[in-house]
């Protein structure tokens, strides 16, 4: 038995047979070729480019199919790559210049490039070397006849294991029989770590080369909570796994009954529940598990699926989808959260010693007019076609939001000007995750229609804690008397001004927290979708005056440990208790 | 030939969907068109030479469009890069 360490993609359990995803370039060698064979050889090339043409027309319908219109974008440019004189122009030259195979003439047009490439600066353009190689892979498949062979899904419930999978590949493999992705390259914003989370299936990624020696059928036992594998697992670890998994799945179908009942506590209070998501393809888990809206939409997830910036017209699309799917559910966007974990370099942003507290948020935005225009207005001509709500990022005082509404005026004079439909009176709300925004919230609150707490941000600021730093990371304490007051705050700031405000950080997602959030007063709460049910459940069970009183105790608290220890003290009383009532109805039954 | 210059307008420069673009538009002319900036230069019905460029926002490319449609292709082109880009608004197809 052997643990390989990754990065925690998507949680869950699985364990299964291994299902490897080859795609590895087909081996190329350099041939002769005759004289009289050479416009052979160029017509062999123009074949394979046809066919190549045919596939991704192809996949470009089933990604639209699958995951949205918007998706099929990321392999338009792959269209234009194939037609490239600077390739396949070049390689038919290399074919008559050298007398040479089409195959090794591709690899040297496609180095020559990439040796261009190479000596630029920007990481951004070297990735790109990426869509490049995803192209070339095609053609040399076609080329050697192996094409069909890295797009087949698993025959049977397996572990996805791949070096890489582009999003064509997911795409051509589609979910079934896939109990668990293992991946050696990539991150928690990568194609597949993205869309494992969307389907609720857990990952593991960032396994290194370990990944390549994995064989097919090979028993795996994958943890997507820790982010661990465990290759050649014993029998007590088999068994242990897939009580996990059947538990999970267990509890999740124990729940499934609360789907469209309300968060209503005994004594007749509601909290409205809500999902974070990032993506249209997480509308359905959303809806399964029951959310009445979307509590956040992480905006900047839909940039980064697109390798380029998407315009006014892709983010209308991406918005009207999800309003659609939605139903007549609120969805809330925020826009674009970038700069931080986040830094993208297509965006113009820059390293910076200390991104957190730097260019980023509302900063960026205000200070990228046209960018933050043209978001502002695909959502305000989505508006027209469902309730969607309006958020911005990172706000520390009165002066940005007022600059931004100012922008958002801009942006509904010119829609009407230039009759587009558009809804001008869609709620406009912030982020209140700077320690000075939850101090100056009463100021903040005459002018917005409601706040939303994002608790990692604010805990993060407010103890001066970098979340990505693991010697400071016990510092990040939720129940810390500093962020209880500056949450108490809020939302007395917010209620006194009759806005409502909501939660949408990790801390909404931890069920030990779900009576905290009630007692303290929240109106709307957004979490991961899996986690919603369970969250639903204890606030069916709890009396809001119990919960206020909670708060209460915890606010007391002198240190973070003492508010800790207390919550604890405080759940287990509660669990005998109820154990003890559930015991007693059995007994009656 | 026809020489024009143009200020990239596009809020991240000559990324794969401007250049995208540039190319859609660049092949619906007979004429050649080369793109030049910083030294280098590409040919503008090509996408990977054009992102090769590597033209941030706000630089200045040099076009030069030689064909019997230069003209109308080099006006074309300059808008394209100097206005359509900045608005960020898609073309069919």
């Amino acid at each position: 038995m052997r643990v390989a360490s990754g990065i925690a993609a998507s949680p869950g359990y699985a364990v299964a047979p291994v299902h490897f995803i080859a795609r590895e370039a087909p081996e190329v060698v350099r041939r002769d070729v005759a004289p009289e064979d050479v416009e052979a050889e160029i017509a062999r090339l123009d074949a394979a480019i046809a066919r190549a043409h045919e596939q991704i027309g192809t996949l470009i319908e089933r990604l639209a199919r699958d995951l949205g219109p918007e998706e099929s974008a990321i392999m338009e440019s792959h269209l234009l790559i194939l037609e490239d004189e600077l390739i396949v122009g070049r390689a038919r030259e290399i074919v008559r210049e050298e007398a040479v195979n089409c195959e090794s003439a591709l690899k040297l047009a496609v180095g020559d490039i990439i040796g261009q490439f190479r000596t630029l600066e920007d990481d951004y353009f070297r990735e790109r070397i990426q869509d490049l190689h995803d192209v070339e892979d095609r053609l040399l498949r076609i080329l050697t006849g192996s094409e069909d062979v890295p797009v087949s899904g698993p025959p049977v419930p397996s572990v996805v294991a791949a070096m890489d999978l582009a999003p064509s590949d997911t795409a051509a493999m589609g979910p079934r029989n896939v109990l668990a992705y293992v991946i050696a390259e990539g991150s928690t914003t990568s194609h597949v770590a993205i869309l494992a989370r969307s389907l609720g299936v857990p990952a593991v990624v960032g396994l290194g080369p370990d990944v390549a020696r994995l064989a097919d059928g090979e028993l795996l036992a994958v943890d997507g909570d820790r982010g661990e594998v465990i290759l050649e697992p014993d029998a007590e670890t088999v068994t242990r796994f897939s009580e996990l998994a059947r538990h999970a799945s267990k509890v999740a179908a124990k729940l499934s009954h609360l789907k469209d009942e309300p968060a209503l506590t005994p004594d007749g209070h509601t909290v409205k529940m809500m999902a974070n998501i990032e993506l249209p393809v997480e509308v359905e888990k959303a809806l399964d598990c029951g959310a009445e809206g979307i509590g956040l939409l992480r905006t900047e997830y839909i940039y980064f699926q697109h390798r380029t910036l998407p315009d006014e017209t892709e983010q209308l699309a991406v918005y009207s989808e999800i309003l659609d799917r939605m139903a007549g559910r609120p969805v809330l966007f925020r826009t674009l959260d970038v700069g931080g974990d986040k830094v993208q370099r297509y965006l113009g942003a820059r390293k910076e010693s200390n991104p957190f507290l730097g260019w980023r948020g509302i900063r960026f935005l205000l200070a990228n007019r046209q960018l933050f225009k043209s978001q502002l207005r695909a959502i305000y001509r989505a508006a027209a076609r469902g309730p969607a709500r309006l958020m911005f990022p990172m706000i520390t005082g009165v002066a940005e939001l007022r600059a931004a509404r100012e922008i958002c005026r801009e942006c509904c004079e010119e829609l009407a000007r230039e009759g587009l439909e558009h809804d001008p009176d869609l709620e406009i709300g912030i982020m209140i995750e700077t320690p000075a925004a939850a101090m100056v919230a009463d100021l903040l609150a005459r002018e917005c229609d409601f706040f939303s707490v994002g608790t990692n941000d604010l805990i993060q600021y407010t103890l001066a804690m970098d979340r990505l730093n693991s010697r400071v990371s016990y510092l990040y304490q939720p129940l810390h008397p500093s962020v209880l007051r500056l949450m108490r705050d809020t939302i007395r700031a917010a209620h006194d001004a009759g806005i409502w405000v909501g939660i949408c950080g990790e801390m909404s997602s931890e069920t030990r927290y779900a009576e905290v959030l009630l007692g303290l007063g929240f109106d709307e709460v957004s979490l991961h979708a899996a986690q919603l049910p369970k969250v639903k459940q204890v606030i069916r069970w709890t009396p809001v005056p119990e919960a206020e009183s909670l708060v209460d105790e915890l606010c007391a608290c002198d240190t973070a440990g003492d508010a800790d220890a207390h919550l604890m003290r405080y759940l287990e009383v509660k669990k005998a208790k109820r154990h003890a009532r559930e015991q007693e109805a059995e007994k009656r039954d | 030939m026809i020489t024009a210059k143009a200020t990239v307008s596009d809020p991240v420069g000559f990324h794969l969907r401007a250049a995208g673009r540039i190319v859609k538009l660049a092949k619906t002319f007979a004429s050649d068109v080369i793109v030049r900036f910083n030294g280098r230069a590409a040919n503008a019905k090509s996408i990977m030479g054009l992102a090769s460029l590597a033209a941030d926002h706000g630089s200045i490319v040099d076009l030069e469009v030689d064909g019997p449609d230069e003209s109308r292709a080099a006006d074309a082109l300059v808008h394209l890069i100097e206005v359509e880009l900045a608005h960020n608004e898609q073309q069919e197809g």
